[in-house]
């Protein structure tokens, strides 16, 4: 069953966007014209993160975030697909949180890609 | 060179007393820059006696985005020397995101490198099962390049093999073995080894660097030894925390030795190995970088060695401290004994060295190429997009830089040039960020010798 959402892009005036629950959002909006960063189109490179202001996606096929990135709202455009109408802020502009120096500002053991991270402590 | 022969020098001899390097070609991305254009090759003017001296003369821009050029290497080098079918004409540009190969002609016009043929990426994982691809090497007239991870970015990956005229030959190796991660790889034909080294898979290393997935054995700590003809692994070494991230692998230029060396990146060391009279491989540490402490961080900061080079005459290893800030000279006419003999500063995070030659140094000490004399050290200061966004953010508004430093290949030293620097933060498109350099007729970290 295909549904069809609305993508708001706040930080490109809030253009919006028809996409359906199908297509991954990198390629949907690709389609429609909007400019975006991409690498190795498989949910593992982390160059077409995107920062999710409100809304849903289903992004289970992204290898490349760790559980803190995941807190902090990003998402891997080529391989999420929209569950809801959402909100991004797309590009590097969206980035102040996704990189950390790690020597700076250790990761906590929940904080950790999924396939490693302990359980977090109540 | 006389007309009889193929590409590069008969010999390591020959090499060095070869003319000067005129142009010089480097790699400078856009791709996790925030700029949407084709990362791309640079020409730079290195000839001390041309107007356009220490510029990029001019740009080979990718056919699409987001490939993340990286590292690169020649069709054809002194291994091929007897042949005189061959030719070194070609530059293979691997983008480690795309998957795509991109074969870059620069003989037509040296100055002006064209486009010749792209793989695409998506034919190599459907062919092959291969991604991530890093080091090129030729080996007689075909060429193998190491690929980090499989069709979904998951270690060990492999070989891929190409024939001369660029046709997807298939995988090289005939097994892994045991190996859990690839990287850099180099060989010495004489004595039938191969050694290659461990980064990580692509889908941890590819995102940005998490420390915290080193305990979680995620980085590699191995050396790998092979049995070159036979094309699989015979022997490894696990190098434990002083061999944490081993990146570079390079053997003495000299066809009969069996010295070599690896950085190992995170442990900031060098890693010597050689084949002792028993006719066994062994290993020793025999260069550790102390880490520093930044006045206002509760982690000590290694060096990050991610690259190291041997000077044609195998005389000098330079290495790079890309955090520190540090170019370093050691002459290891002993190799079981380095003896540091220069070290200059160009950027980093301790704030040793904020300029060079007027221009702000956004990163520190990267990727390095030697002229084949070992006079003149060219040297770039980006490592991989996500991992400058993590420790240099400011890289994204500055651009990289090219530095030269001047060698004493004699005496030994170091001295950065004052009269050249190429800043990649006023390209035209915008700030790019370069990183691997070779030269038209060959240089010191690509020919080996049958």
């Amino acid at each position: 069953m295909t549904t069809t959402y609305t993508v708001t892009i706040a930080n490109r005036d809030g253009a919006t966007y028809e996409v359906t629950s199908r297509r991954p959002l990198l390629n949907a909006l690709l389609d429609q014209g909007v400019d975006l960063p991409y690498g190795c189109t498989y949910g593992g490179c982390i160059t077409c993160a995107a920062k999710l202001i409100e809304g849903s996606v289903d992004q289970r096929k992204q290898v490349a975030l760790n559980n803190r990135q995941i807190d902090n709202g990003y998402v891997i455009l080529c391989v999420a697909r929209a569950t809801s109408d959402i909100t991004l802020e797309v590009g590097v502009e969206s980035h102040d949180t996704l990189y950390r120096n790690p020597f700076l500002d250790p990761l906590k053991p929940h904080e950790l890609k999924a396939d490693i991270a302990a359980p977090k402590e109540a | 060179m006389a007309d009889c022969c193929g590409p590069g020098y008969a010999s390591p001899q020959e090499a060095i007393a070869a003319p000067s390097e005129k142009l010089l070609y480097t790699i400078a991305i856009y791709t996790g820059t925030g700029i949407q254009k084709p990362d791309y090759l640079a020409t730079v003017d290195v000839d001390p006696e041309s107007p356009t001296y220490s510029q990029v003369i001019h740009r080979l821009e990718m056919p699409g985005i987001g490939d993340e050029l990286h590292h690169m290497g020649w069709n054809a080098c002194s291994s091929c020397h007897d042949d005189s079918s061959m030719a070194r004409k070609y530059l293979i540009l691997p983008g480690v995101r795309s998957n795509n190969l991109h074969i870059v002609d620069t003989a037509t016009d040296p100055r002006a490198p064209r486009l010749h043929k792209v793989i695409d990426g998506a034919e190599i994982k459907a062919r092959a099962n291969l991604s991530g691809p890093h080091t090129v090497h030729c080996l007689g007239s075909e060429i193998i390049i190491s690929f980090l991870g499989d069709a979904k970015g998951e270690a060990p990956g492999g070989y891929l093999q190409l024939d001369k005229d660029f046709n997807i030959v298939g995988r090289w190796e005939n097994s892994m073995g045991e190996i859990k991660f690839g990287y850099d790889f180099w060989y010495q034909p004489r004595h039938n080894i191969m050694v290659s080294s461990e980064w990580a898979a692509p889908n941890t290393f590819m995102p940005g660097f998490d420390l915290e997935e080193v305990g979680h054995l995620k980085y590699g700590r191995e050396l790998h030894f092979w049995d070159f003809e036979k094309r699989e692994p015979v022997e490894s070494f696990y190098l434990g925390e002083d061999g944490l991230l081993p990146l570079e692998v390079k053997f003495h230029h000299d066809p009969d030795s069996t010295h070599g060396f690896c950085g190992a990146a995170l442990s900031t060391n060098v890693i010597h190995w050689w084949k002792g009279d028993d006719g066994k491989w062994q290993w020793e540490k025999v260069i550790d970088v102390e880490n520093e402490m930044h006045p206002e961080w509760p982690i000590p900061l290694p060096g990050v060695m991610s690259a190291i080079l041997i000077s044609m005459d195998d005389k000098y290893l330079y290495l790079n401290n890309w955090l520190h800030g540090d170019m370093r000279q050691y002459d290891i006419s002993d190799p079981h004994n380095p003896k540091l003999t220069g070290q200059v500063f160009m950027g980093g995070l301790l704030g040793k060295a904020p300029q060079v030659n007027g221009v702000e140094v956004a990163g520190g000490p990267q990727m390095f190429q030697l002229s084949l004399d070992g006079k003149r050290l060219y040297v770039t200061t980006s490592l991989f997009s996500t991992w400058d966004n993590q420790f240099y953010p400011e890289i994204r508004e500055k651009g990289g830089v090219m530095v030269q430093i001047d060698c004493d290949p004699v005496n030994g030293g170091m001295k950065i040039n004052p009269d050249f620097i190429v800043d990649f933060g006023k390209e035209p498109n915008g700030p790019s960020r370069c990183h691997e350099a070779r030269y038209p007729g060959g240089d010191c970290t690509s020919d080996i010798w049958l």
